[in-house]
């Protein structure tokens, strides 16, 4: 399967511009757009535009981990509870109270354990061959286990300016987490659609017997792709975590959710080897436009107590257009 | 299967040894001696029959759940269906109902919910998996779109006396757990159900071509587990005499690890319910050990995530393989 979802040339057709998710996805994002400046015309007010970027970063970060993963036909459920126990670990390391570290080594610390938990999880998947599904869901409650012990039932309030400006700070007029979520894009493109990772990625997911025959690293490369995941989480959390003045132990509490539903609903397929990153990015962008949309239309509490309703609904909605957008993997 | 497998500890050990059930009969004596050593109070009769009021609810869902996973599936949903059922009773009841009609609009809401996953499972032919990780989402946030979030409480006592009452020594939610696992019991083994549960889980596309309606079989399964979840909402709103959006959360996950821990591969086909009471018995005893010894909760999450990983690996070296 070639990464972006359909060969050369069909792509020149118009009919293959109107099946596409990423065409599709890019209609209902302008006309979400369109719509809402109508409506209120501050919607597109720079600062109004910033906050939405700002708030997707994480999410686009860890879904262009997530998407491999599910290229490669796996599941990682576990990125929410992840997310939180690097938060913990990242709070405590800085905070003067805890551990007290010079805020580089905690970053480096925050990185290095999200490696080390998404290899965990690549481990169990590629060399147990346990389910990822149940290695994740296992890890999604005993992490969120492990960030109450590491919280010890406090928050932590207060991180160092070094580690706050990371979150809040901007270069260049831009936030910072724009910058880095520029970074990690570009990468996974590289990774996608340059290295020879990225094509074993999608040739292990389309057809993994046939990637066996042809003698390719399969355990070596599901590990890898866990791993990454976990790293690309821990780059998110870095990003997200300070832009709060308080960590505490509910950060990343449905977030996997969130960013399976980006994942899905920009195109990547469930049975793995179809997937491609503008279509992700996309519907990371939406999925968290949907948010401030809801507050712009002024629902009120509704807005909070409707979102996840919305969300699932959003995943089925992509999941059921599957078949419709492209010709179905056989079982 | 393939020719490179390594030996698996089949290979070594006597066959009677290393059935699961016999595992976790070992398994739960040494639980309850190192318990002894720990804590004595713990193991007093009143005491565990105090604490025993906690499990039924995970034991009612474990059953369908079993089946679920015999054919090769998976719900993750039941959580969210059981606060999307309970919130149903709690304004229903507000609303004026009588609370057996409640009840009864709670089931039928628990069925549909889990008939909807079924019809998209076997209508999309999407993994169970996917689908019940989206309606998680879609039930709960529906629970928690039209109450509001808000606590619904002031049932009746003759409800909540259902949920506290005990009858023959065993409280009323024990009996229905016994009769549901005589009845499941009865389907697996006797019922010609039984027989073609196990053959989904082993070969679905076999048992399509021998003209089993695999499809038929899977939606009634589905929707028996959303009733089960309906059920299990009741008997929790009985007892604590409260509904709210966010009950059941995270309930999937203990109900999941008893099964798989009891013995049943995720693949699908293999599984005995005795197994399962078992691992409900050994999840249940190391659950309510954690709380009543640390009195922390958080070690609970973290204890039964590591105990689902750590079986499906006991599981893989067992010999259930992934087929590929």
């Amino acid at each position: 399967m070639n990464p972006s979802g359909s060969n050369p040339k069909v792509q020149q057709a118009w009919f293959s511009l109107l099946k596409s998710r990423t065409a599709g996805l890019a209609c209902f994002t302008t006309l979400i757009l369109v719509w809402m400046s109508l409506w209120n015309p501050t919607f597109l007010a720079w600062s109004n535009l910033r906050d939405i970027a700002v708030a997707a970063a994480p999410v686009c970060i860890i879904s262009c981990g997530l998407m491999l993963v599910l290229v490669l036909g796996e599941i990682d459920i576990s990125v929410g509870s992840m997310m939180g126990v690097l938060a913990a670990a990242m709070g405590a390391m800085a905070s003067a109270s805890r551990w007290h570290l010079p805020p580089g080594v905690a970053m480096v610390g925050t990185l290095i354990l999200g490696v080390f938990i998404g290899a965990i999880n690549g481990w169990l998947v590629a060399y147990l061959k346990v389910p990822s599904i149940m290695v994740t869901l296992g890890m999604l409650t005993a992490l969120r286990g492990v960030t109450e012990v590491i919280m010890g039932g406090q928050w932590i309030t207060d991180l160092p300016p070094e580690l706050r400006s990371l979150g809040t700070g901007t270069w260049l007029g831009i936030p910072i987490c724009l910058w880095v979520t520029a970074a990690v894009v570009l990468i996974s493109l590289w990774l996608i659609h340059r290295s020879t990772l990225g094509r074993r990625i999608y040739a292990i997911g389309s057809h993994p017997k046939a990637a066996r025959l042809a003698g390719l690293p399969i355990a070596r490369t599901q590990c890898l792709v866990f791993a990454w995941t976990g790293f690309l989480t821990a780059v998110a959390t870095l990003v997200s975590v300070p832009q709060l003045s308080v960590v505490d132990a509910g950060i990343g509490v449905g977030m996997e959710l969130l960013v399976v539903t980006c994942v899905v609903v920009g195109g990547t397929a469930v049975s793995g080897g179809i997937g491609n990153l503008s279509g992700v990015l996309l519907g990371a962008l939406l999925m968290t436009m949907i948010s401030t949309v809801l507050i712009f239309m002024k629902l009120g509490e509704n807005a909070t107590y409707w979102s996840r309703a919305i969300q699932g609904l959003f995943i089925l909605g992509a999941i059921l257009l599957e078949p419709w957008t492209r010709s179905r993997k056989k079982p | 299967m393939d020719a490179f497998e390594e030996k698996t500890m089949k290979a070594r050990l006597p066959s009677w040894l290393v059935t699961p059930e016999s595992l976790l009969i070992g398994l739960s004596m040494a639980f309850w001696f190192i318990m002894g050593k720990l804590d004595h109070s713990f193991l007093q009769w009143e005491v565990q029959r105090e604490l025993s009021t906690h499990i039924w609810e995970t034991a009612l869902m474990a059953l369908p759940m079993t089946l679920i996973i015999l054919t090769g599936g998976i719900d993750l949903s039941i959580g969210s269906i059981m606060s999307l059922s309970a919130v149903t009773a709690g304004l229903l009841h507000q609303a004026g109902w009588p609370m057996p009609m409640g009840c009864l609009a709670a089931m039928v809401v628990g069925m549909a919910c889990g008939w909807l996953n079924g019809w998209f499972i076997t209508r999309f032919k999407v993994h169970p998996l996917m689908i019940t990780l989206a309606s998680m989402a879609a039930f709960r946030g529906m629970a928690e779109g039209v109450s509001q979030a808000r606590p619904l409480s002031g049932f009746p006592e003759s409800f909540t006396r259902m949920g506290n009452d005990a009858w023959l020594g065993l409280p009323i939610a024990g009996w229905i757990f016994a009769g549901s696992l005589a009845m499941a019991v009865w389907i697996m083994h006797a019922h010609r159900l039984g027989r073609c549960i196990h053959a989904i889980g082993y070969n679905e596309q076999a048992a399509r071509f021998s003209g089993l309606r695999v499809d038929r079989m899977l939606l009634g399964l589905y929707t028996l587990s959303g009733l089960s979840a309906a059920m299990a909402a009741i008997l929790f709103m009985a007892r604590r005499n409260t509904a709210k959006a966010d009950i059941g959360a995270g309930v999937e996950l203990g109900v999941i690890t008893a099964v798989v821990m009891g013995g049943v591969s995720i693949f699908g086909g293999r599984g005995t319910l005795a197994g399962v009471c078992l691992g409900l018995f050994l999840i249940h005893e190391t659950r309510e050990f954690v709380s009543w010894h640390w009195s922390r909760d958080e070690l609970n999450l973290l204890a039964l995530g590591v105990l689902l990983i750590l079986s499906v690996v006991f599981q893989q070296l067992l010999g259930h393989k992934r087929p590929s």
